[in-house]
């Protein structure tokens, strides 16, 4: 065998290995996400919603699932068709609001139809990803309806800076007096999801790192077995 | 007939071609229940408790695979089998019909 070929096959062998590592690194990144998973949920300390997140950028993850406070004035709603709620589906009430210092932010008020409160308004309310498939079948919906809660839907009705993500109102406040509304959606902290179990990505790192060694062990075989059968000729 | 292929066989350490094909029945069959049973179950059908009954397949296929390799290699280099007859040995494992392909043909050619 070349020079050439022979650093040619150990150039490849070393990417493999290098590629089959990373592989492992990343299913033991997975086992310690899904073991992570397994705590229960520590609730955070409510903060103000600009601490955890600013209009027109992600959403992060250590901001979801916290309770957010802010305040503003509500310039629209909507309903959001087919919304799971406690293994039952529902209409929900998504209202946009302008918050005070700018931005714009999707509060889910309740289920149906409600009247949209007028004025300053206090949210406190849990916030969450926004929704990435569509929830109900775009054919089915009708004017003021939204097939997901998403608010890049609204950009060509309400141009503005949006909040990534919205929120799940848990109370509302008008002048320091609660807002009562008996139909508010359950705000649970949602729990993020990792296909799979913990052991079985150990499998996977087990497999990823054995075949890492395989790769390297090949060009070294190739060698080995062209000696013995040399050896075994003579 | 029967005694002239048995006589045509190559003939290893006993212990090599036995543990490659027990590993090579096993990692078929948790193929086959990966494939078939598991993968349909969590990602075809609505069902979160039959999902949880399979849970333990993924691993134990990770597992015996693990083994299935190292036997794989080891049989491999004992019957002095090219880098690529390893190879396809190794990924043998990971289809479900293959590895009992591949344990049938070590069994007509090697004792």
């Amino acid at each position: 065998m070349s020079r050439s070929r022979a650093f040619a096959n150990a150039l490849i062998a070393l990417v493999f290995a290098a590629i089959f590592v990373f592989l492992g690194f990343w299913q033991l990144d997975r086992a310690a996400q899904v073991k992570e998973m397994q705590k229960p949920f520590q609730e955070l300390p409510i903060v103000d919603l600009a601490e955890v997140t600013t209009p027109s950028t992600n959403l992060s993850g250590e901001a979801v699932n916290r309770i957010v406070e802010f305040s503003g004035s509500y310039v629209a709603q909507y309903l959001a068709p087919n919304q799971m709620d406690n293994k039952s589906k529902a209409d929900w009430n998504v209202a946009l609001m302008e918050v005070d210092g700018g931005g714009l932010i999707l509060v889910v008020r309740g289920e149906g139809a409600i009247e949209l409160p007028r004025g300053e308004i206090s949210v406190r309310g849990r916030i969450y990803h926004r929704q990435f498939e569509d929830v109900a079948p775009l054919a089915t919906l009708s004017s003021g309806q939204l097939r997901r809660i998403d608010p890049s839907l609204l950009l060509a009705e309400y141009s503005g800076d949006y909040y990534d993500g919205y929120v799940i109102a848990i109370n509302e406040e008008r002048n320091g007096r609660p807002i009562i509304e008996s139909s508010r959606k359950s705000a649970e902290p949602t729990q993020p999801t990792v296909p799979g179990y913990y052991w079985q990505h150990i499998a996977y790192v087990v497999i990823w790192w054995l075949m890492a060694g395989v790769v390297l062990f090949l060009p070294l075989y190739s060698k080995w077995r062209v000696r013995r059968l040399r050896g075994e000729l003579l | 007939m029967a005694s002239s292929k048995i006589e045509g066989r190559i003939t290893l350490k006993r212990g090599v071609v036995i543990r490659f094909r027990v590993m090579a029945l096993l990692a078929g069959v948790m193929s086959l229940l990966l494939w078939f049973v598991e993968l349909p179950v969590v990602y075809l059908l609505d069902a979160p408790e039959l999902a949880e009954k399979v849970k333990w397949i993924p691993f134990v296929h990770g597992y015996i695979y693990a083994f299935y390799v190292l036997t794989a290699i080891h049989f491999a280099a004992k019957a002095r089998f090219t880098v690529r007859q390893m190879i396809a040995l190794i990924l043998a494992g990971t289809l479900p019909i293959l590895s009992f392909l591949a344990e049938r043909r070590v069994a007509r050619n090697y004792r």
